[in-house]
């Protein structure tokens, strides 16, 4: 038996429903009781329930693509922060794909400081140890372009369903953009003020994640922006 | 002021409040720009702010623990927040409430979710007039899910006691220091189960399960106004807006 | 940070499964003390004092008695100041420098216990209104830790008030030392759903939970703390209640 709505906003410690439902991330079960552990929106499909949360921090995942900034390296690699509670490993030998000879070869000529990294997540150990890899065309040190940081739970909105927020983003806005799964995302364009609109955009979206009809806002906004240009 | 002949008279106290009456409440969500959660809390004349960082980094590294996110909390009162300036810094009373603090709230964090990392609660009270470890706890409680912190219930907390004789809820300041009894619990609403209990005065056997009463009773409005505050501050808004 | 120590997982299951079935590691019942001393005035050096043994658990209280400036707000009142020391002496864990959370926690429930319940009628204990009036220090020294510290220091603070010489001095003009109460801290842990009395040190660190509740002779409460992360129900708690009240007696009757 089902207490809420599809789509309806709990909090946590609210019952969510009462049966034998698989249980995901955001809720928790106690006996045949199922409830929220996080501000968020019930998501209800047959047997299978989620919350999705509202707010929260970005827990690294395997499989995920983030982006990522130097903060400290070693003599094999370099640690990255990951806009999240635990920082990143990147191996030498994960960014170049090859064996390196790190006696021979000088590393810091990969990558430095602050340095921009977009990176897949390649391994996360049961106490929260990081390990990325960038070797994959895409990944790697992002050279240009323009960084920006939202809300990681507001992620998904941005992307849009099937793709379709950030195709507008995109085609509308003619700038390529590569969206971490943590929040951070990459912004690159030849017209500066396109470049701009699209990250007014972006600000605009994870502000007015909960409302209904925001890929036309979106849409509207940025064609606005460009006509209004030429 | 000076002591008054009596807190209640005709059933009424000094304030106007039957005896099992709260002051008026008013919570607010996610009022901080840098915090991962946060809340603000008016209980008549206390007005008390709680932040949260966190799951974060563990600094000291050794403090880290290598299964479990860790809990901390601060509770502190500004010089101003009382009639004479308070010194700065903790002071006894700040450190153990801090203790209680965090004992009252650990039970229901989905702790285990986050080794290694720290989850920190600053609670700073800006004025104070009774019952402000309760006031605190009860914010600290909805700034954790403000920040999305995975939790089994919303903590609720309030103050009850004995003044003349007859027992209320949430004490102010004058009827804290006139009257015989104060009491601060919290609990886990939605089971009953009580996470804080402190008690300095005098309680029979029979008035000690009266407060009982008279706290579960007040929690319950303080957990609806906390799920309240924050269903307003994340309610979907369809349409156009702005 | 957690000052009950490491106790293995094997010794915590069996704790923990022990107490489902009502038993405890050391053989006694649920509301059971470890065996209870209190010796009187072993330091002659303080104005009273006393070490109290629960099983292996030993704490020393001393008691001094000062002029002291009143407190503003309190011009006709006597000062009450209790303090607590877990001596790096009395356990591994403890460690030496400024008081932690759980030094000042133990200090400042002994305190409410003696302050709510009036034990010491400290209006007595003024010299000149506004100006001079009688300080009473109690110093709780933890020497050896094997749990429920705070029932051992409750109880020595008490027998070392009970044990006050009168100060050699003359604006000291009363009788007595004016102790009209004796409140009793009881404290009973939780573990695996099941309340006991006196936690061992090894209960201690298994416990989900503790509430001491402090009673004074007629069976009313003065003063309570829960500490611990886990919770009481309502039923709980008055089971405790019922606990406290009734070891409270027992261990009263000590005190001589």
């Amino acid at each position: 038996m089902i207490h809420v709505q599809n789509r309806e906003l709990v909090v946590p410690g609210q019952l969510i429903a009462e049966g034998d439902y698989q249980v995901y991330e955001g809720a928790f079960r106690e006996g045949k009781q199922v409830y929220a552990s996080v501000v968020g929106l019930a998501d209800v499909r047959g047997q299978n329930i989620r919350i999705i949360p509202l707010q929260g921090r970005y827990i690294p995942k395997r499989g995920d693509v983030v982006i990522g900034v130097v903060v400290d390296s070693h003599h094999s690699g370099w640690i990255l922060d990951i806009n999240s509670p635990y920082i990143g490993n990147l191996f030498v030998s994960d960014l170049l794909r090859r064996k390196v000879d790190l006696v021979r070869e000088d590393i810091s000529q990969y990558l430095g400081m602050d340095d921009v990294v977009v990176a897949g997540i390649k391994e996360v150990n049961e106490r929260m140890r990081v390990q990325l890899e960038a070797g994959e065309p895409g990944m790697g040190r992002v050279e240009g372009g323009k960084l920006v940081e939202i809300s990681p739970m507001k992620v998904p909105r941005v992307i849009g369903r099937k793709g379709s927020m950030l195709n507008t983003l995109q085609n509308v806005g003619e700038c390529r953009i590569n969206v971490g799964q943590n929040g951070r995302i990459m912004v690159w364009g030849k017209n500066p003020r396109m470049t701009n609109a699209v990250i007014e955009a972006l600000f605009m979206i994870e502000r007015e994640a909960h409302t209904s009809g925001l890929t036309d806002r979106v849409h509207l906004m940025l064609e606005k922006i460009k006509s209004g240009g030429k | 002021m000076e002591k008054p002949e009596k807190l209640i008279v005709d059933g009424k106290r000094l304030d106007g409040r039957a005896p099992d009456e709260l002051r008026p409440l008013k919570i607010e969500v996610g009022i901080l720009e840098r915090a991962n959660g946060s809340a603000y809390v008016e209980l008549g004349a206390n007005k008390v702010l709680a932040a949260v960082y966190g799951p974060r980094e563990m600094h000291p590294r050794h403090h880290q623990q290598p299964d479990t996110a860790v809990l901390r909390c601060r509770y502190n009162m500004a010089p101003f927040s009382v009639e004479e300036r308070k010194r700065p810094g903790p002071d006894r009373r700040s450190v153990e409430i801090s203790k209680v603090t965090r004992e009252a709230l650990e039970q229901v964090v989905f702790l285990k979710l986050y080794p290694r990392s720290v989850i920190d609660v600053f609670i700073e009270v800006l004025q104070a007039d009774a019952g402000t470890r309760t006031a605190g706890i009860t914010a600290a409680a909805v700034a954790l899910a403000d920040a999305g912190v995975p939790m089994r219930d919303i903590v609720s907390s309030i103050a009850v006691g004995k003044v003349d004789g007859t027992i209320v809820l949430d004490l102010t300041n004058d009827e804290d220091q006139w009257g015989t009894t104060d009491m601060p619990i919290a609990m886990v609403p939605r089971k009953k189960l009580i996470t804080l209990l402190q008690m300095d005065g005098h309680f029979t056997g029979e008035e000690f399960k009266q407060a009982l009463d008279l706290a579960f009773k007040g929690c319950e409005q303080i957990y609806d106004a906390q799920r309240q505050a924050l269903r307003e501050k994340y309610a979907i808004k369809r349409g156009n807006k702005k | 940070m957690n000052m009950y120590g490491i106790v293995s997982s094997v010794k915590r299951d069996y704790i923990a499964d022990l107490a489902r079935q009502g038993k405890r590691v050391d053989t006694r019942m649920l509301d059971q003390f470890r065996e209870v001393s209190v010796e009187s005035g072993p330091i002659k050096s303080a104005q009273g004092s006393a070490r109290v043994k629960i099983g292996k658990t030993q704490v020393l209280a001393g008691v001094k008695l000062e002029h002291a400036e009143p407190f503003s707000d309190r011009p006709d009142n006597g000062v009450l100041i209790v303090n607590a020391e877990l001596l790096p002496l009395a356990s591994p864990t403890f460690e030496p420098g400024r008081p932690d959370e759980n030094a000042i926690e133990l200090a400042r429930v002994v305190d409410r216990g003696i302050r709510e319940s009036e034990a010491i009628d400290l209006e007595k204990l003024v010299i000149k209104s506004g100006e001079d009036v009688w300080a009473v220090f109690i110093d709780i020294y933890a020497l050896d830790h094997d749990g429920n510290l705070i029932d051992a220091s409750a109880l020595a603070a008490i027998a070392a008030l009970l044990n006050v010489k009168l100060p050699e001095d003359e604006a000291w003009t009363l009788p007595e030392f004016p102790l009209q109460k004796k409140p009793v801290a009881v404290t009973v842990a939780k573990i695996n759903g099941k309340l006991m009395v006196d936690p061992r040190l090894d209960e201690e660190s298994v416990m989900d939970a503790r509430i001491t509740m402090t009673t004074i002779e007629d069976g009313s409460i003065c003063a309570m703390q829960k500490g611990g992360i886990g919770y009481f129900s309502r039923e709980e708690l008055e089971q405790a209640y019922e606990l406290a009240r009734a070891k409270a007696a027992e261990l009263r009757a000590k005190l001589g």
